[in-house]
């Protein structure tokens, strides 16, 4: 263990060094976007001297030289517009193709999250965000107007000009009139701080290249919340309009539908206007575009000719020609395919951590891992509103939670869950995630059964039934019962099932299928659940840690309660409902260290309720690659909300030779 | 290919003359016996049957440990030799282990085991372990054979949890080699009695049962066993559900057995002997058991003795799917179901070794099915 | 004959129209439908998915509507229009995402189908008229070595040897630069390079089964008063074995033969999802646990149809491979 310990320390340190590398870039860059005017790219002025060459890929420059595709310097954006992406290790070399695992079509996001261009991203330390599509904003003083500027001459990937009205039309014609199957996303509302009202936003184009968003009332986060709810701000009009009713009227969507093998036109809209990326059809701004259809067993992805990001010397990205994902059908064939280098990247989590990293050399990969801000890798919620009165109670007595949390011991589970990577440490945000607590991690961590037992006896359970199970004080049956629908987790279950019992406690798992476990969880039928909470910055994304609608299981009905305002589920009571207020009041805030002082707050009370019980610290996510796949950065926060490996720009990713 | 080997074995395979002579008055049973008791493999075959439904029947008094010993200490550790020759040299009667020690390597976290040449931990019978209920009936603490704490004796290994591979696999012997049993009964008492009216009787009742048959045939299994599954309320324990399902399984997979008796009993029943014992006026009952069933016991016995380790099989691959037993509670399909990781293949084989004993059964069990259906052919001497 | 045959088929509409109803039924029986484990899935990746996407989702797909409609409305399209629904997991009509599978799905089944029967009888023969030889000790321990093996155990052994000795674990029927190429003797040689593995594994437990089988019919049939009659007439041995016992010990081969058409579809499934097979077994377990319901139900009942053609084709082949019941048949 101890040899263990060093060897996370060493990686600890590692990501605080690479974050700290990138917090210096990450200066430079949000500077840059504050005065977007006055950038200069250094090298596409003097690229066309050179161009022609080097300066795109060698499969596009035959295009050119036969004529069926404009030159380069058309393609691209202005030589002032163009955006300029950082390399991680050096200028890259074009060709190759980028060789993956995916589960097919059900998994739309891992395939369009590495590929996804959003108005702003996330820059690498997830703290703030940057221009991405966008070329720079300027905003207002009370956080009200935020005047957006766009990239002139940028192309989408037919070659068609995206403007101002693409974004436009998106919000009039896509995102307000609910086209595509999604309410208009929460961070287009802002809230007054007095009465509570939403408002929503108004968005104006200025130009062909400048649009503003209005609020009614200041919204301090509106780019960041835009960043995780609504990254693609924005669709191809040209290709819209031949499909969406409005235009052409319901008749002919419907025709359109039938032709493209849909069954039913909403639904129909929904897979255009939503997961757009995996249709041949439509042009995106990503840097590769659908070939194929996705349901085939090789999904491909050719370069974008008309991409409008270059690196520093004037390379048009991205440097590989295409991305190749072949279908899988179990878990095993990525590993499998991996090892014998069929596969140049892939992620895993730690379970095949050791066959991996044995197989570095003969393989020729390397294992790369990232952080996750994720609080435990084995952990349960305890559902505060589950339906049995006499279990709620229980569960909101903190003295229980207490005592569940120090009746295990987290040594064990930890090493046999984690195979020795995790810390034993109780749910907590990690260091170096936004909301990190001093001694959060050792919050009830420690091994004391005597002490749990005489929690318990404290609480009123000293009843025991024939099989010396605790009983409820008025005599009633009292076992926990733990909903599952992931086989994976049955190690943890089982260790968890040895030391609740030895509390005296019955415990109980009931495995169920993943869709019949949601709809459980919207019944209000899971009392608990393993669930781990990962989060970036609850001000971002809140749905884990502040009860809004009914999704994380440790909260239940109270989000029923706020989703419906009041009319249905359990109303919120001492610290769930200060939480609520918190909330509240970052959403109406007019500054960000208030933001941040008021997430502060929600992270405290979840450290001192401890409704999410973790028995195993976090894991990190191990990215897998080729030694010939470069330019991949080491020990960033492989989080949703940054888009996973897209965070490491994948554009720049190349195949040395 | 002159002559049939058959009959040359026959000629060669020297009678006794005493046997000869009782064979004459032998009933039929006792020619069975006699002429099984000669299969030599069948033999081997019912005794290791044997050893194992033993060994299930007392398994927790056999296994050293119970499926609950995990220990974070020996995660994946290799099976242990035992040793009668120590580090020094010196010859001990009494095979004895090396204490293990692990440690992670840092660079690939794999568990490291090391054995202590310091420390010999003895091996010894009757020692005092973890308490559990002999047959159900009363708690001791007594098990067949083991080393004296603080010290382990993994023969096969530990699993991912630490547990003792081979506590496991005797452990989980009481599941596999039980509840497929109940499933074959059922299923051949099924199919031979719908199976046996349909082909007997004919006409009208053979095309009802025919049509029920195609219809119970179609039933798509998966959804039914997760709709079962789902059903069933968290407090049944695995086990008891598991039950269920093959009885659920049992109900529907008795339609090949029905199948197969109702083509033998059409082609039988119109043979001159049957045809003869109906003139006689012979019941329906006593033509069937007297004249029919004989007539195809062979084929009975074979689809039966196969029936038992496709049941065994069957019940990993409901492991797979997440409908079978789950850990704690062990059976030899959860063994194999955990070992079929990529990552066990290449690191850890020795989780292979319940396979080596699925085989084992398998072979046994058939070839006991094929003594039996030697033995009981009337045809051959 | 044909009388029987065509009164059989006239009383298998009622059975299949009667299996359409249970199929559908069942599918429906777990707990959630498919905008659940959809939503569940979305959920998983990341996506929000509010209370009124999934009704908003349920309503287009017409998922809101009561079982018994949603069988009318497929039931209707089936006859009428020849449509039988809509995939929602690959948003294609049913029969296209049958007619992707379909080709695979042939050659696999085929080729391991003939794997088995070419191995099988001759060995099954064999080891019954060599009795307790060498030949047939190794045989028998060698089939039951292959039957007493898990599948997917197997199959996950020969593909991690085959990555250990050639560095190819074989995954799936291609390798990857072939799977959208256009067909070309390169495609072919490579397809029949990764479809050793599934053969062996697929092919391998049936195989076992029919030797056994075959083995105990032959046995009883050699000693059949037929084959020592015809022994004593000087028919020469070969003669014997093919004319008379190897003819009557096909008879519980055949009468299962017919289902085999529908098993060797669906049995191999496990294995195809071990291998990474792009057959239909997987597409359909797939369609079956995430309530893909049109896709499953279809796919249910085309396996439905082939049960019970498989129980005419079988009887009537039974008919003519045994003189015994022919005349049963007559006499109907």
């Amino acid at each position: 263990m101890k040899r263990s310990r060093g060897f996370m320390i060493a990686l600890v340190s590692m990501v605080v060094f690479v974050t700290g590398c990138f917090g210096g870039n990450n200066a430079e860059t949000s500077k840059e976007s504050k005065a977007v005017e006055s950038q200069k790219p250094k090298e596409a002025a003097v690229a066309p001297g050179e161009a022609g060459g080097g300066k795109e890929a060698p499969m596009l420059a035959e295009l050119v030289k036969a004529g069926k595709l404009p030159p380069l310097e058309e393609r691209l954006p202005v030589a002032s517009d163009i955006m300029i992406e950082p390399v991680v290790e050096e200028i890259g070399q074009f060709g190759g193709d980028w060789n993956m695992s995916w589960k097919g079509p059900a998994d739309k996001w891992g395939v369009g999250m590495i590929n996804e261009e959003a108005l702003f991203r996330f820059n690498k330390e997830g703290k703030a965000v940057e221009p991405n599509v966008a070329k720079g904003y300027e905003v207002n003083d009370d956080s009200t107007v935020f005047t957006i500027h766009l990239r002139e001459g940028m192309k989408w990937s037919d070659g068609m000009p995206f403007t101002a009205d693409d974004v436009l039309f998106y919000w009039e014609h896509m995102l307000t009139k609910e086209t595509f199957g999604k309410k208009i996303y929460d961070a287009y509302y802002s809230v007054d701080p007095v009465t509570g009202d939403k408002a929503l936003a108004e968005v104006k184009k200025v130009d062909d290249y400048t649009f503003t968003v209005t609020h009614k009332y200041p919204s301090v986060q509106f780019l960041e919340r835009v960043a995780i709810d609504n990254k693609w701000f924005f669709a191809p009009a040209h290709f819209h309009k031949t499909i969406l009713p409005e235009f052409v009227g319901d008749a002919k969507t419907l025709e359109i539908t039938k032709q493209w093998g849909y069954e039913d036109p909403k639904q129909f809209l929904v897979e255009t206007g939503y997961y757009f990326w995996l249709h041949p059809e439509i042009p995106t701004l990503a840097a590769w575009v659908a070939k194929t259809d996705a349901n085939s067993e090789q999904f491909v992805m050719e370069r974008n000719p008309y991409y409008w990001k270059t690196d520093s010397e004037g390379n048009q990205l991205p440097y590989m020609d295409r991305i190749i994902e072949n279908q899988i059908q179990d878990p095993s064939q990525q590993l499998l395919g991996t090892l014998a280098g069929k596969y140049n990247f892939a992620t895993f989590d730690t379970a095949n951590f050791t066959v991996l990293k044995e197989n570095e050399k003969k393989g020729d990969f390397r294992v790369i891992p990232w952080t996750q801000p994720t609080w435990s890798s084995a952990g349960v919620q305890l559902n505060q509103t589950t339906k049995d009165p006499n279990l709620s109670k229980l569960f909101q007595d903190i003295r229980f939670r207490e005592a569940l949390s120090i009746g295990v011991n987290r040594q064990v589970v930890t090493d046999i869950v984690t195979s020795g990577l995790g810390e034993p440490i109780q749910a907590s945000v990690p260091e170096g995630v936004i909301g990190y607590q001093e001694g959060w991690a050792q919050h009830w961590a420690e091994f004391e059964p005597e002490r749990a037992n005489q929690l318990l006896d404290e609480i009123g359970l000293t009843k025991r039934d024939k099989n010396n199970f605790r009983m409820f004080p008025d005599g009633s049956d009292l076992t926990l019962t733990v909903f599952e629908s992931d086989t994976n987790k049955s190690a943890f279950l089982e260790l968890l099932k040895k030391y609740y019992e030895d509390m005296g406690l019955k415990m109980n798992v009931k495995m169920v299928e993943g869709g019949a476990l949601f709809d459980l969880k919207y019944a209000n039928e899971v009392p608990i659940h393993t669930e781990n909470i990962s989060v970036a910055n609850v001000a971002f994304r809140p749905d884990t840690m502040v009860p809004l609608r009914i999704i994380t299981p440790w909260f239940g009905h109270y989000g029923l309660y706020t989703q419906s305002g009041g009319t249905e589920g359990v109303k919120p009571e001492g610290d769930v409902a200060a939480i609520l207020d918190n909330w509240n009041k970052i959403k109406a805030s007019k500054s960000k260290e208030e933001i941040d002082q008021l997430a502060n707050e929600i992270y405290k009370l979840h450290m001192k309720n401890q409704w999410v019980i973790g028995y195993a610290g976090p894991t990190p996510m191990l990215l897998v690659a080729s030694n010939k796949l470069r330019n991949i950065p080491e020990g960033l926060v492989w989080a949703d909300e940054y888009r996973t490996v897209g965070h490491a720009h994948p554009a720049q990713f190349f195949l040395k030779q | 290919m002159r002559t049939l080997p058959i009959f040359k074995r026959a000629k060669t395979e020297a009678f006794l003359e005493s046997a000869a002579k009782d064979i004459n008055y032998s009933s039929q049973w006792k020619l069975i016996y006699m002429k099984f008791k000669r299969h030599k493999l069948a033999r081997i075959s019912l005794i290791v049957l044997g050893v194992l439904y033993f060994v299930a029947l007392f398994a927790q008094f056999i296994a050293p440990y119970s499926l609950q010993s995990y220990d974070s200490k020996y995660v994946n550790a290799p099976p242990m030799t035992l040793r009668f020759v120590d580090a020094d040299g010196k010859f001990h009667l009494r095979p004895f282990v090396y204490e293990l020690k692990s440690a992670r390597d840092p660079d690939t976290m794999r568990k490291i085991f090391v054995s202590d040449t310091e420390k010999r931990y003895a091996l010894k019978w009757f020692v005092q372990g973890e308490e559990y209920k002999f047959l159900g009936m009363f708690k001791t603490k007594l098990h067949l054979f083991g080393v004296e704490q603080p010290g382990r004796l993994f023969m096969f290994g530990t699993d991912a949890m630490g547990r003792d591979m081979f506590s496991r696999i005797v452990l989980g012997s009481q599941i596999s080699l039980s509840i497929p049993l109940v499933g074959v009964g059922i299923s051949f008492v099924l199919g031979l009695i719908i199976g046996g009216i349909s082909g007997y009787f004919g006409g009208w009742l053979d095309s009802i049962i025919q049509r029920i048959i195609e219809i119970i045939r179609s039933f798509p299994t998966l959804p039914l066993w997760m709709a079962l599954s789902a059903a069933i309320p968290p407090r049944v324990p695995v086990v008891t559900m598991y039950l269920y399902i093959v009885i659920i399984f049992a109900l529907i997979g008795w339609t090949d057995l029905a199948r197969v008796v109702r083509g033998k009993f059409i082609s039988l029943k119109n043979e001159d002997y049957v045809v003869a014992a109906k003139i006689a006026g012979v019941g329906n009952t006593k033509i069937i058991v007297k004249h029919l069933l004989p007539g195809f016991m062979s084929y009975l016995v074979v689809a039966t003795t196969l029936a038992i380790p496709n049941m065994i099989l069957s019940e990993t691959a409901m492991s797979f799917l997440g409908l079978g037993i789950r850990s704690p509670a062990t059976s030899w399909g959860v063994l194999l179901q955990e070992a079929q990781k990529v990552e066990n293949v290449a690191l850890y084989p020795w989780k292979l070794i319940p396979l080596g004993i699925v085989v084992l059964t398998v072979l046994a069990y058939n070839f006991l099915g094929d003594g039996l259906r030697d033995a009981a052919d009337p045809y051959k001497k | 004959m044909l009388q029987y045959s065509i009164k059989r088929i006239v009383m298998a509409i009622p059975v299949v129209i009667f299996i359409s109803f249970i199929v559908f039924y069942i599918i429906q029986l777990p707990p959630g439908d498919y905008v659940s484990s959809y939503s569940a899935q979305m959920t998983a990746a990341g996506e929000i998915m509010t209370q009124d996407d999934m009704d908003q989702m349920r309503a287009n797909l017409g998922l809101d509507r009561p079982v018994y409609e949603q069988y009318a409305i497929w039931i209707k399209k089936i006859v009428f229009e020849g449509d039988f629904g809509y995939s929602f997991n690959y948003n294609k009509p049913v029969i296209d995402v049958v007619k992707q599978y379909m080709g695979l799905t042939l050659v696999v089944s085929i080729v391991t189908m003939l794997f088995q029967y070419l191995v099988a009888i001759p060995i099954g023969i064999y080891t019954a008229v060599k009795q307790y030889s060498a030949g047939d000790y190794f045989f028998s321990g060698l089939s039951f070595l292959g039957m007493a093996t898990p599948n997917f155990l197997l199959a996950i052994i020969l593909m991690y040897f085959s990555y250990t000795w050639f560095g190819d674990p074989l995954l799936g029927l291609f390798s990857d630069e072939y799977v959208n190429a256009a067909w070309s003797w390169d495609k072919v040689v490579d397809l029949l390079k990764h479809l050793v593995i599934p053969v062996i594994v697929i092919g391998l437990a049936s195989t076992a089964d029919l030797i056994r089988v075959m083995r105990g019919q032959m046995l009883d049939e050699l000693n059949k008063p037929n084959v020592v009659t015809a022994r004593s007439k000087g028919l020469s041995e070969t003669k014997i074995l093919f004319k008379y016992p190897t003819r009557a010990a096909l008879n519980p081969i055949v009468s299962t033969f017919g289902w085999s058409l529908s098993s060797i579809f669906t049995g191999s499934t496990i294995t195809a999802i071990v291998l990474n097979l792009p057959i239909q077994g997987p597409v359909m377990y797939k369609a079956l646990l995430g309530q893909d319901m049109y896709l499953a139900g279809s796919w249910l009942l085309f396996m439905a149809l082939l049960t019970v053609l498989g129980t005419l084709i079988s009887d009537i082949l039974l008919a003519w491979l045994d003189p015994k019941i022919r005349t049963e048949f007559r006499g109907n």
